[in-house]
């Protein structure tokens, strides 16, 4: 039985190494932390409060490949619907956006008239063109070079899925594409509180703010895929994706960085572990960040010079934070008092999220950051003890290359600044706080081996999506090196919980 | 520590890979052209002829008196002195060193002797030369470097994941070539080095009046000779011992036009003139492999991969399509050629680098691209280029030839390259 190596037990390094343990390697997974999961392993931030991972929305699960995984004989489950988020404000009770468009559409007309209707509008623009964006998403991207029959046809029906959007959704989805998202939102909504809400997934994580060229195709991508979060959140995923590996034979091993995939005359050989044990195997499938992969575990000198070249020009300027919050009370949004919700975004303008991003920009933290959280303890009691919560705050933006570097003194400013933020659209939370844990795009690195501390493994920008992710000629998951597949989220098609880059780096692996 | 320094680390935080220093940067760009070789206010001393010609941005001395043929005698049959400083030079330093040298060269360095001289090309990802030199091993962890063209970037892109330090030294290295058969008698006279222990390509440190420098029994002539490095700052006393012990043993300053009839006896290929570097052409057909160029010798397939490896293996395997070759015209014929317009045979009495046909059969099979007629040979020989099966010893081929402005051909043979090879090159 041949043997492969998977690098890294996060959601794509699980799901490959399942498939590829069913094919019938004898598959073992190294993973630097003493956890599974990856950016997906919750871990407990105070006595009694878990919370989840670096990465905390699991609306991007792909469905098909969890099903075709039977995923579900180990405990994973969905919810029913895709969540709603709330927009919160710092001077009134925001709004709540449903996935669900009509159940807003008073909300927001009470905001603007005709927010209501354009909120309506833009969800059936994007549920008519979901279908075709979610099945470019979920195939291994196109080549520039068509150098078969089989990729031809593979294009062709692309091309067919295109055209059978309709003239009119065709044009749209050309036309809004390559547009910023800020841009896009406000075709469609008069206040800016809505816009800002829907714009923040496209600038989460990303060194882009709303009116950055090519963030509505980061939009896109991540509105094509959403559905209804996994029970239990991403960590749960990971936990039945390690149940069904460790079913099929695979084998986990922990607190064992690699430091070098070993390559002997252009095809892999192995990993040796930083403890000095090396693990033969022909094939490795690399889920960590390209950058890290081909330039620092890899042997210096191992690629083509250009293609050495183009991973070293990768973006991935990470500017996002993580920080953690554990209250002795519920969490209450202002004006909605009593309610319970476990996603909100927090900034009352589109133009706060880019004015955050502008920090991140000149090298500074923002002082007003945007807040992208989540209250997973509304969902799941048992992670906070009784009648408490737990907050799960992505915080935009915080640049990797802060002036002056990342410090004690740096990493708590940034926290009192989020705090500040949580504090002007949910009154008496700052009171609540028993514990925080604040997390600096250098301490991801560290942590989680991301590379500028980058959540994404790339930057979602025009050039760095589809064929030209990671690079243009490392697209197809395949390196120059034999045997040494990508397979984490620096490939296509992207980062987030989707499970999609591992799957489709485990089916080039099967194909060699 | 002066020139340009580039230090890269193996694993750095930073993602700009590497930076200039401040000081270096600005001085580089600061550079007035041209640029005053050290060695310059003795050079201009001599060169009564005012014929400077630009090398790599110096003044260079194209002859010094009112014809370069002395100078031409002196490397023959005494010793030749000419400042060589145009040339870029770089140092290596770190624990990759080697495999820096390794990966951008056609040839191996790990195993190259502290103290031995390696002269080597390298090539883009195509296989295509960019440039040639040598390389010299001063230390385990320490190399010398010298190229045409500014090779300093080529060698950063190369070095990402390396620990080497790149040190640009062309300025602040004056170079001298002491070319001939008495240059060793010269050398000895004012160094402290067993000049008699080192061998044809090898180096040493030593003294010269006080100054340090490094002497490599190389050069540009095909005959007995050294090369010598020194601070800049030492560059006139150097000059100034050579030239006082010189007199003794017929030392003469010569210039580019005498060196280059010494090259084309030796054989040697010129940059710009008998091969292009691929990165400075727009199309293929005027690229070369270093099979195409005579460098064969050089390339070593076998090992950890190198530029170009791939399409070399590819085209050592297939052969490749056009040689470097020695070729000589029938000098009965030129002097019957010249005789049917009533004028002796006129030939220029330096070399020219013009490209000039060669036809088989009225067909166009390559080119000569260096041309000199050499007065100790008595031989008007050519460095040419041709399509692999003409390359033949013996092969019988017609080249180009200009008589009284009519396009005439004169028989040409592929004949031995070197043309002048005498023994005292290499013996000790």
């Amino acid at each position: 039985m041949s043997r492969a190596i998977i690098i890294g037990a996060g959601h794509n390094g699980l799901v490959a190494g399942l498939l590829l343990a069913r094919a019938g390697r004898k598959v073992t997974i190294v993973e630097q932390r003493a956890v599974v999961g990856g950016l997906c392993a919750a871990s407990e931030v105070h006595p009694g409060y878990t919370v989840p991972g670096l990465l905390h929305d699991s609306t991007g699960v792909r469905r098909e490949i969890v099903d075709s995984l039977g995923l579900s004989r180990f405990g994973l489950a969905f919810e029913s619907e895709a969540p709603s988020v709330l927009a919160a404000h710092s001077e009134h009770k925001g709004v709540v956006l449903h996935a669900e468009a009509k159940r807003s559409r008073d909300e927001l007309e009470a905001l603007h008239r005709g927010d209501g209707d354009g909120y309506i509008a833009w969800r059936g623009f994007l549920s008519r063109i979901r279908g075709f964006v979610s099945g470019v998403l979920s195939e291994k991207p196109p080549l520039m070079k068509p150098d078969s029959i089989a990729e031809l046809w593979s294009m062709g029906k692309t091309g067919i899925g295109l055209r059978r959007l309709g003239k009119p959704d065709m044009l749209e989805l050309m036309r809004v594409a390559p547009m910023c998202a800020a841009d896009w939102l406000q075709e469609s909504f008069g206040d800016s509180l809505p816009a800002a809400a829907l714009a923040a997934p496209a600038a989460i994580g990303a060194s882009l703010g709303p009116w950055s060229a090519g963030t509505a195709a980061s939009l896109l991508l991540y509105e094509s895929v959403r559905g209804a979060e996994v029970k239990g959140g991403p960590a749960a995923l990971t936990q039945s994706l390690q149940q069904a590996f460790e079913a099929a034979g695979g084998a986990i091993a922990l607190e064992s960085a690699v430091a070098r995939i070993r390559v002997e005359q252009g095809a892999v050989c192995g990993v040796e572990l930083a403890g000095g044990e090396f693990i033969e195997a022909p094939l490795v499938v690399a889920s960590c960040d390209p950058k890290r992969a081909l330039l620092e575990l890899v042997e210096p000198a191992s690629l083509p010079l250009d293609v050495e070249e183009q991973v070293a020009s990768i973006r991935l300027r990470g500017s996002t934070a993580k920080v953690n919050l554990a209250l002795d009370g519920p969490i209450s949004f202002r004006g909605r008092e009593g309610e319970r919700h476990a996603r909100a975004v927090v900034s009352d303008h589109l133009d706060d999220i880019e004015r955050a991003f502008d920090a991140a920009k000149y090298r500074a933290c923002s002082k007003r950051p945007h807040l992208d959280v989540s209250i997973p303890s509304v969902n799941d009691a048992s992670l906070a003890p009784d009648g408490k919560d737990v907050v799960s705050i992505l915080a935009h933006a915080a640049p990797y290359h802060l002036e002056g570097g990342w410090n004690g003194d740096a990493r708590e400013r940034f926290g009192d600044a989020v705090v500040e933020m949580l504090e002007s659209v949910a009154p008496g939370t700052r009171a609540r706080i028993v514990a925080r844990e604040v997390l600096s795009p250098a301490d991801l690195e560290d942590r989680y081996g991301l590379t500028g501390g980058h959540i994404h493994h790339g930057e979602h920008a025009l050039d760095q999506l589809l064929f030209m992710r990671p690079t243009p000629k490392l697209a197809r998951y395949k390196t120059p090196i034999e045997g040494l597949y990508l397979g984490g989220s620096g490939s296509h098609p992207g980062g987030g919980v989707t499970c999609q880059p591992g799957a489709l780096a485990a089916a080039a692996a099967l194909k060699g | 520590m002066e020139g340009i320094s580039i230090q890269r680390a193996a694993r750095s935080a930073d993602l700009n890979h590497f930076a200039l220093a401040g000081d270096a940067r600005k001085r580089y760009i600061l550079t007035p052209m041209p640029i005053r070789s050290p060695f310059h206010d003795r050079v201009a001393r001599y060169c009564t002829s005012f014929a400077w010609k630009d090398w790599a941005g110096y003044y260079a001395a194209s002859h010094f008196g009112e014809t370069h043929l002395p100078e031409y005698w002196a490397f023959r049959e005494s010793c030749a002195i000419t400042d060589i400083t145009p040339l870029f030079k770089y140092e290596v330093k770190g624990k990759d060193a080697a495999r820096l040298l390794s990966r951008m060269t056609v040839r191996g360095f790990e195993k190259l002797p502290v103290g031995r001289v390696a002269y080597t090309c390298w090539c883009d990802a195509n296989g295509k030369v960019i440039d040639d030199g040598t390389v010299s091993r001063l230390g385990e962890a320490h190399f010398f470097i010298t190229a045409a063209e500014p090779t300093l970037s080529w060698m950063s892109r190369l070095s990402r994941g390396f620990e080497v330090e790149l040190l640009d030294v062309s300025e602040r290295t004056g170079a001298l070539s002491l070319q001939g058969p008495t240059s060793r008698d010269v050398l000895k006279q004012c160094t402290d080095a067993n000049l008699d222990a080192l061998k044809f390509f090898q180096t040493t440190s030593a003294k010269l009046d006080g100054a340090g420098v490094q002497i490599s029994r190389t050069g540009y002539s095909g005959d007995l000779g050294y090369e010598l490095w020194c601070n800049a700052e030492d560059a006139l006393k150097v000059w100034d011992a050579l030239m006082t012990v010189g007199r003794d043993y017929g030392i003469e300053p010569a210039g580019i036009e005498a060196l280059d009839m010494v090259r084309i006896e030796a054989g040697f290929i010129m940059l710009g003139v008998d091969y292009y570097s691929a990165p400075h052409v727009t199309i293929d057909a005027r690229r070369s492999s270093p099979y195409e160029i005579g460098l064969d010798h050089c390339v070593k397939l076998d090992r950890d991969s190198f530029m170009g490896q791939e399409a070399l293996r590819a085209e050592a395997a297939r052969g490749a399509e056009w040689k470097l070759v020695g070729v000589e015209a029938d000098w009965l014929e030129l002097e019957r050629l010249y005789e049917s317009y009533s004028l002796p045979p006129g030939l220029a009495p330096a070399a020219c680098r013009d490209s000039v046909p060669l036809y088989l059969d009225g067909k166009f099979v390559g080119q000569v691209t260096s041309t000199v007629w050499s007065p100790l040979l008595k031989r008007y020989i050519c460095l040419a280029s041709v399509k692999a099966q003409y390359a033949a010893l013996g092969t019988k081929l017609k080249l180009e030839h200009t008589a009284l402005y009519e396009r005439k051909t004169v028989t040409a043979t592929v004949v031995e390259r070197p043309f002048f090879e005498p023994e005292r090159k290499r013996t000790p």
